[in-house]
């Protein structure tokens, strides 16, 4: 294919604004797949990514389109996540096009979502095509929606594309702005190989499958590679596309988009971000903009079995094949016992891992609650960074603390502010600045410290909003907090899976939060279960969760045995996902009381 | 024989009551009419008869008979008599060594006890719960505490030795003191068996509902707690020693027939949600009153019109038994495909058996015997649930005791706890 029928592009979208949808009618529609096996949103393959209905991995789908004009195109679409977790493999699948479609809701407008995404995709010099879909809907109002782009985001809109995955309607005109807009790579066969790597796969066969994108030069199988990373080099065992089942050719050249195996044992080997180039004449510069991910949330992950150790490992290491920003280490617990610290990009990240873990693997973990990366500054001159709020250093040797903050940006009707408002506040945010995109609805920007976020801001802000608000937030680096560690103790024990980090300042109301959930989360034993917070050797809160003084079913005979029995056995599965801490039974819940300390008991 | 290869017990249900009360989920209806009881009388003796024809099981010498209910004395002298003859005629009732009937106070008078007692009824199991009326009111209860202490002097008169009062503790308006008198006023009456049960809310039972809503308060958990052990407490100085969980009975005075429950021997059940139990399969009767009358009404016609052996063709309908000598077949109640309408059955695994065995045997205070787990089901108790079995002896709530693991005090009282380490 001649470089000038190349089109390299993506769709970014705020969640639920279509892309899955279109995705499928884009590839349905250039007969890259026939109707028969078109499944539903193709694309999103992965179990997880369906019942969720978010996309969780990159894929990359080429197709062969017979323009208006008579010619053929080959056209590369590559699919991005959709989620703030994933924000630098996004960076990189933008950085491999070289356009992208903007779709937008027709009746929801712009939101936080899709500002964060245009903003990634203009630094990558993207020519952006605005989409304005569902417009089958009722409420649809696409006029509107046109001004607050070119209002918003600045680009004109004048010749956004209207359409409706659903029915299909306007499709057909995407595809034509595609091949008309979205300018051809600008590359050269014969300059030395210079290929970005935006995704990576793990298959037991072949090894690691990287996703390239090919700037220069031409990759074939047989020849020597080198990751210039890191300076790892490969032979080439296969090169192939996707149309979207993997396909093998003879040969990817500049400008197109495909996969390679190189017998790559694990995904950490090549990472996402890399530049591949011929090991026998490798290129002078890498691509810009590699970077290696680190994770931001960090969470205890012990088996409730503590024969399951082994297994917890072995599937942590295969979820790690696949999933290079997936970071763990073992660690020790006096209450939990053996388990490990692992690292997230984010809580949705850390969320699917733990599903995985226990839907793949049939493990029964503990979870304990996820926190950030503290950055101390003792008094001894030494920075020291605390990942796990146990492991905080005693208040006698702490300069200063630091904690990362992140810029929020929050899009929301304009009779929620004053509640958005009030619960950033609340959550330690500062205000920055607020516009009006139009005469309904607002964009507030607020700094806030990550840990707030991960807690339970999200859901406050969708329940303060009715569910209007939108969110995005990009990290902003760490700042000085007055922070302390409060302790709970259960029967007078101290449950270092327990402790949390929380600003001096609320510290009083949190330990006295906390404990009341606790008290309301920890099931009732044969004996009276005190629950203090302490911070360093001081109470500041205490419940008991009173003891059950009998338990015992009263009447059995002749009839009731099958139903006695039944009830007993339920009661064991319950326990099954508890954690004996010392003499006390302990619920998964428990171990996350400082996420729900503000809903109803 | 072993004991386990025998029905060592025969249980008759009746699902009628004058008023259904409100903490009930027993197979139990009010509102039925003479004629519906009638029928059911013959619709049971139709079951009887027809499951005669080829036994799960031969019954044991002595099985004992247990007429439970519902309340059985709502059927009529007749009735019961027509009943206990079919019983008798057909080899379920063979000399037990025990034969109860339950009665409830405002049901039963001296002459029907009189005949009950010479139809051969040696144990009278009475149904006094409290004896404070308040009390009894608020249980939707239709007698009052004379009533009640009326009933067990009726039973003396009638020449009933063996008397069991059902009690219960933890019901709306009981406190602790009202508790104590009904226990003192229950002692006073020379009883040799008393059964005490704390109030279980049965999910579903107007009961329930009124609690939930709040219109009716329970004693606090503290003052149930204190009534469970003065129950223990007082009981015993009065020469009842518990024997099971809600159990107190004089020695040698403890219920035979409940005994086979609890001892996980097998027992037959006839009548609206009866449970049959083999030693390997549970048979549990339809709960609906006119489905069981309707269904053995059918054979009734077959019988009348084709006489005894058509009917036994007939009666394959229901049992299914194969080949060409139909009547001769085994009437086996495997799983699934002998199912129909009238019952339906749970087959048991060796590991389901041997859980149930455990929870059942460890209701009772002398517990389960090692050496019969050994002989019945192969299997050393110690090394079979070797861990779980240890923590619950360090954390005593199970003990050994020549030869036989029970409960301590402290394991009953936390016998959920302690049960659950066998399921």
């Amino acid at each position: 294919m001649q470089k000038d029928h190349i089109r390299n592009f993506s769709i970014i979208a705020h969640i639920d604004h279509g892309k899955s949808t279109l995705a499928d009618r884009l590839i349905e529609m250039t007969g890259t797949l026939s109707k028969r096996e078109m499944e539903e949103q193709i694309l999103d393959s992965m179990e997880l990514e369906k019942e969720r209905g978010i996309t969780i991995k990159d894929q990359a789908v080429q197709s062969i389109y017979r323009a208006r004009n008579g010619e053929e195109y080959m056209l590369n679409f590559i699919d991005t996540p959709g989620h703030v977790d994933f924000n630098y493999e996004v960076s990189r699948a933008l950085a491999a096009c070289e356009g992208a479609l903007l779709v937008i809701d027709a009746s929801q407008g712009i939101e936080a979502q899709t500002l964060a995404n245009t903003y990634l995709a203009l630094d990558n010099n993207l020519e952006i095509i605005p989409v304005i879909n569902k417009i089958d809907l009722p409420s649809a109002d696409p006029d509107k929606v046109r001004k607050e782009i070119e209002d918003v985001i600045g680009i004109d809109a004048s010749e956004a594309v209207l359409c409706s995955a659903k029915t299909g309607e306007g499709v057909s005109d995407i595809l034509e702005a595609i091949v008309d807009r979205v300018p051809p790579p600008v590359c050269d066969d014969s300059k030395p190989l210079k290929a970005l790597v935006f995704d990576s796969k793990f298959d037991s066969y072949k090894g690691v499958l990287l996703y390239l994108r090919v700037y220069d030069g031409t990759i074939r199988k047989g020849m020597k590679i080198e990751m210039m990373a890191t300076g790892a080099t490969y032979e080439v065992t296969e090169v192939g596309v996707f149309k979207p089942a993997p396909v093998n050719v003879d040969v990817l050249s500049a400008g197109e988009v495909g996969f390679l195996a190189a017998a790559i044992k694990t995904v950490g080997e090549a990472r996402v971000g890399d530049t591949v180039t011929d090991a026998v004449h490798p290129a002078e510069e890498p691509l810009p903009g590699y970077r290696k991910a680190t994770p931001m949330v960090f969470c205890g992950l012990y088996p409730v079995e503590n024969t399951d150790y082994d297994n917890l490992r072995d599937a942590l290491e295969k979820l790690q094949l696949n999933d290079a920003s997936l970071l763990f280490e073992p660690e020790t617990s006096t209450a939990l016992g053996f388990g490990f610290r692992c690292g997230f990009l984010g809580l949705l990240h850390m969320d699917v891992i733990k599903e995985r873990l226990e839907r793949e693997y049939k493990l029964d973990l503990i979870t304990t609650a996820p926190n950030v990366v503290y950055q101390i500054n003792k008094t001894n001159g030494d920075i020291e960074l605390v990942d796990n709020p146990s492991a905080f250093p005693d208040p006698t040797v702490i300069a200063e603390v630091a904690e990362p903050y992140v810029t929020a940006t929050i899009i929301v009707p304009k009779d929620y502010v004053g509640a958005v408002m009030e619960l950033s506040q609340e959550k330690r945010g500062e205000y920055q600045n607020m516009t009006y995109l139009d005469e309904d609805r607002v964009m507030i920007h607020y700094s806030l410290p990550l840990s707030e976020i991960i807690y339970d801001y999200f859901d406050r802000l969708k329940s303060c909003s009715r569910g209007y608000a939108s969110l995005d937030y990009e990290l902003a680096g760490y700042k000085p907090s007055d922070l302390v560690k409060v302790d709970i103790l259960l029967n007078g024990d101290q449950v270092d899976a327990l402790a949390a980090i929380v600003h001096r300042g609320n510290a009083q109301v949190q330990g006295r939060r906390l404990v009341e959930r606790l008290r309301s989360l920890i099931p009732r034993q044969q004996f009276a279960i005190p629950v203090q917070a302490a911070i360093g050797n001081k109470v500041i809160a205490r419940e008991d969760v009173a003891a059950l003084r009998k338990d015992v079913l009263a009447k059995c005979y002749g009839g009731d045995i099958s139903r006695k029995r039944k009830l007993l056995e339920k009661q064991k599965a319950g326990k099954k996902r508890m954690k004996q801490v010392g003499t006390v039974e302990l619920p998964q819940e428990a171990f996350m009381a400082i996420l729900s300390m503000d809903k109803k008991k | 024989m072993e004991r386990w290869e025998q029905f060592q017990g025969v249980y008759v249900h009746t699902p009628f009551c004058l008023q259904k009360c409100l903490y009930c989920d027993f197979p139990s209806y009010a509102g039925f009419t003479e004629d519906a009881r009638q029928q059911y009388a013959e619709a049971l003796c139709r079951e009887i008869e027809v499951r005669s024809v080829r036994r799960e099981l031969p019954v044991a010498e002595g099985a004992t008979v247990y007429f439970g209910g519902g309340t059985p004395t709502v059927l009529s002298v007749a009735q019961i008599g027509r009943i206990v003859d079919c019983l008798k005629q057909n080899g379920w009732w063979k000399e037990p060594a025990e034969a109860t009937i339950e009665a409830n106070p405002g049901t039963v008078d001296e002459p029907k006890l009189e005949a009950l007692r010479e139809m051969g009824f040696d144990r009278i199991s009475i149904g006094v719960q409290s004896l404070q009326d308040n009390e009894l009111r608020a249980l939707g209860r239709i007698h009052t505490a004379e009533q009640a202490v009326e009933a067990v002097r009726a039973a003396k008169q009638a020449g009933f030795q063996r008397i069991n009062a059902d009690l219960m503790s933890g019901i709306p308006c009981q406190t602790e003191e009202s508790f104590g008198k009904t226990l003192d006023t229950i002692l006073q009456l020379g009883l040799s068996h008393i059964s005490v049960y704390s109030l279980i809310l049965e999910e579903g039972t107007p009961l329930a509902r009124l609690v939930e809503e709040g219109s009716v308060q329970l004693p606090d958990e503290e003052a149930s707690f204190n009534m469970y052990e003065m129950t223990t407490d007082v009981l015993a100085k009065a020469g009842l020693q518990r024997y099971e969980i809600s159990n107190y009975a004089a020695l040698g005075q403890e219920s035979l027939h409940n005994l086979v429950y609890w001892h996980y021997e097998p027992y037959a059940a006839f009548g609206v949600g009866a449970c049959t139990f083999t030693g390997t399969e549970r048979r549990t009767n339809t709960f609906d009153v006119w489905q069981f009358i309707k269904g053995w009404q059918e054979e009734e016609v077959c019988s009348r019109s084709n006489g005894m052996s058509e009917c036994i063709q007939h009666a394959s309908c229901v049992y299914k038994p194969t080949g060409e000598n139909e009547g001769a077949e085994d009437i086996s109640l495997s799983a699934g495909k002998e199912d129909s309408a009238l019952w339906q059955t749970e087959p048991l695994d060796r590991k389901t058996q041997i859980s149930e065995a455990m929870i059942m045997g460890l209701r009772l205070r002398s517990g389960v015997s090692s050496d019969v787990m050994q002989k019945r089901f192969g299997i050393d108790i110690q090394h079979y649930y070797g861990k779980e079995l240890e923590r619950l002896r360090q954390n005593k709530m199970a003990e050994w005791d020549r030869g036989r693991l029970r409960l301590t005090e402290y394991g009953m009282r936390y016998g959920n706890r302690a049960f659950e380490a066998f399921v």
